[in-house]
């Protein structure tokens, strides 16, 4: 085990300066690029050149406090950039890079809601995006004081006496409750939840979740996970580097291209720890040809942890049957339950042993109650999250905020040595999930002998590959749409068992009966969605009136869905009571 | 110039009816063409015309034109 360094009053760029000094040359980060060599960082290289970075920082008058906004494709600057930041006692806050199918208004929007919400004070970006990140900073309410170029910058020189000086400076009035990250949920319609960590969060999560994984001098931990999602920032970056351990970081666009490379990076360096949304392991197990796992070894992977989407059974086994023959140890198949608010992982599955399994009653499961599945063809097999690790406590709740015990199902609330702060400037929200010291995280589980299991959540987030999609965002700019009637639309999820995720759904009220109309309309939907960067795959149109109204006197999500997936009138029956609707619903557009 | 042949099998890929591909177009421009599905359809040209692309070459992959040109130099070399 590595020796846990630090102090009570640690911040965490004296951690990463402990270990260059301890460890100078050893790898810290590998940068890896698709059929190139990569790119290795030793810890003083890394250190150094953030310095270097951080009194640029100081020259332009960034300093403690000030929120910076990173938003850069995989460039091997970016993680010298966030350490200088961080250095500097400003707070970074890595964004996702548009993709070329979000329209410019729409990320604009959220960066302005981001602005308003967050005090948003730099952008850090690249040239591409200058045209489209501008006109945010000169709104007359904006917050942002700049946009920078990094990547232009010249980093390769030594800092003068003066310059080292201002950069002590600046370091030396950090502390370390003072707020070290800040997470953004996406959205675009002013629904981001900043997440606000501070350096003490941080490093006791590192401490406790380190001792939770038995991470040790010989880990190396390969990741594709995007820095903006906290199962990337947090365990595929943070924690190797304060333990420090080296990282390899892929780029996300090119694994999702081409998911073989994951395997080839573990199989090349040694990983030994991976974390993975549900979806990469039906992903592997399905897309990677035989001829792209020659001489690839597995061996040394010790940990792959399956995190931030519903774990699934089918998932695991298809992973483990698939890759056996490259040396994966099925015993390396593992998952946690982790969420940006409690820094991050607060279950996680012991090392070396094989996640728990139940097969429960689907009928039971279906009404809330836990019962072990007497006929096993009709079983839900549930996968346990893990234990609790250190540091954290984890119990279940009914609505009325109360304990309810082993095998019931509730709320899953999280007492933590690693909470956040709140969401920034929204103390309103924060006042909804953190209570006496619990986060009450909207998640729905169980608890069996110590282990946790999630089976859903109270909101109406949809999970698609590890990314929450807000359903308000896709009913806003759907419900704009001519030949849908304003405001008669729902957006939910929908199971996928092939991808090993979800797939989004809407279904949108409208008088159109005319097919061919009714076919335009359902392709205008989907590229209205496109434009906020979600796939919608499936379509219903039904008729006016026919959405559920919750008693708010908004449509309703959950009623809606069931009624369309599984109520008797919709499943394909011709009964006549049906007839009418079943003529302007459609059982899936099947358009995208 | 797309081939139909080409065409077809990505609008299957993606269970599209029609859409105008052009060698300029996008994937993102493409109803249902995401990050995700991706895989599919290159896996799905793979299938089809019995071909292999080395990854290298799928990530350099700019637009439709180029998966055209891709296809076209492995659909001439000799097997």
């Amino acid at each position: 085990m590595i020796k846990e360094l630090g102090s009570e009053n640690e911040v965490i760029w004296n951690r990463w300066s402990k270990n260059a000094e301890r460890a100078a040359d050893r790898d810290a980060i590998i940068h890896w690029v698709a059929g190139e060599e990569p790119f290795r960082w030793t810890f003083s290289a890394l250190i150094e050149t953030a310095e270097v970075l951080a009194a640029m920082l100081v020259e332009r008058d960034i300093g403690k406090g000030d929120v910076c906004a990173i938003i850069m494709r995989h460039n091997r600057i970016l993680y010298p950039l966030y350490l200088a930041i961080v250095c500097v006692g400003a707070i970074p806050a890595v964004l996702a890079y548009p993709n070329p199918r979000l329209h410019p208004d729409k990320f604009r929007q959220g960066i302005d809601g981001m602005s308003l919400r967050s005090g948003l004070d730099w952008v850090f970006t690249e040239r591409d995006l200058e045209e489209t990140v501008r006109p945010s900073l000169e709104k007359p309410d904006s917050t942002i004081k700049g946009v920078h170029f990094p990547l232009e910058w010249k980093t390769g020189h030594a800092l003068t006496k003066e310059q080292l000086e201002r950069v002590i400076t600046g370091h030396n009035m950090v502390n370390r409750d003072d707020p070290l990250l800040l997470q953004h949920s996406s959205g675009t319609t002013g629904l981001q939840k900043p997440v606000l960590l501070s350096h003490c969060a941080v490093l006791e999560h590192v401490k406790y979740y380190g001792r939770g994984i038995g991470l040790n001098e010989d880990d190396k931990i390969v990741s594709w996970l995007p820095l903006y999602h906290d199962m990337g920032l947090i365990a595929a970056f943070h924690l190797p580097l304060a333990f420090g351990v080296p990282t390899v970081q892929i780029d996300p666009f090119e694994w999702v291209m081409v998911p073989a490379l994951l395997l080839d990076a573990v199989s090349t360096e040694r990983g030994t720890i991976s974390w993975l949304p549900n979806f990469a392991y039906n992903m592997m197990a399905d897309k990677i040809a035989d001829d792209e796992l020659e001489g690839i070894s597995l061996e040394s992977w010790r940990l792959v942890i399956n995190c931030s989407e519903p774990v699934r059974y089918e998932s695991h086994k298809r992973f483990a049957g698939r890759f056996q023959h490259c040396g994966l140890n099925p015993l390396a198949i593992s998952s946690c339950y982790a969420m940006a608010e409690t820094t991050f992982a607060t279950t996680q599955t012991p090392p070396g042993t094989p996640p728990s399994l139940l097969a429960l009653d689907r009928v039971a499961l279906a009404q809330g109650k836990v019962k072990i599945a007497q006929d096993g063809g009709q079983a839900k097999m549930c996968v346990s999250s893990g234990k609790t690790i250190a540091g954290c406590q984890v119990k279940i709740v009914d609505e009325n905020r109360q304990d309810v015990g082993e095998r019931t199902i509730g709320e899953i609330a999280i007492r933590s040595r690693s909470m956040f702060d709140g969401y920034r400037n929204y103390p309103e929200k924060t006042a909804e999930v953190l209570c006496d010291g619990w986060y009450y995280s909207g998640d729905y589980g169980f608890a069996d002998c110590g282990d946790y299991y999630v089976i859903g959540r109270k909101k109406d987030i949809i999970i698609v590959a590890g990314n929450n999609i807000y359903p308000e965002d896709l009913e806003d700019v759907v419900g704009k749409l001519v030949g849908v009637i304003p405001g008669r639309v729902i957006a939910f999820g929908e199971e996928d068992k092939k991808l090993g995720t979800e797939h989004v759904s809407v279904i949108a009220e409208s008088d159109i009966t005319d097919d061919q109309r009714q076919r335009k309309l359902k392709m205008n939907i989907i590229q209205a969605a496109m434009a906020i960067d979600v796939s919608v795959t499936k379509v219903y149109l039904v008729s006016p009136r026919w959405l559920i109204k919750s008693s708010a006197g908004k449509p309703s999500r959950k009623a809606n869905k069931d009624r369309i997936l599984y109520s008797s009138e919709t499943r394909g029956s011709k009964s006549n009571d049906y007839a009418g609707i079943e003529a302007r619903h459609t059982n899936g557009a099947q358009v995208g | 110039m797309i081939m139909q042949e080409l065409k077809r099998v990505i609008l299957t890929a993606l269970k599209l009816d029609d859409w105008d591909i052009k060698d300029e177009t996008l994937a993102a421009q493409v109803p249902g063409w995401d990050s995700l599905n991706h895989v599919n359809v290159i896996l799905a040209v793979e299938n089809h015309f019995r071909v292999r692309f080395k990854p290298v070459e799928v990530l350099k992959l700019k637009n439709i034109g180029d998966l055209q040109t891709l296809l076209t130099s492995k659909l001439q070399k000799p097997v």
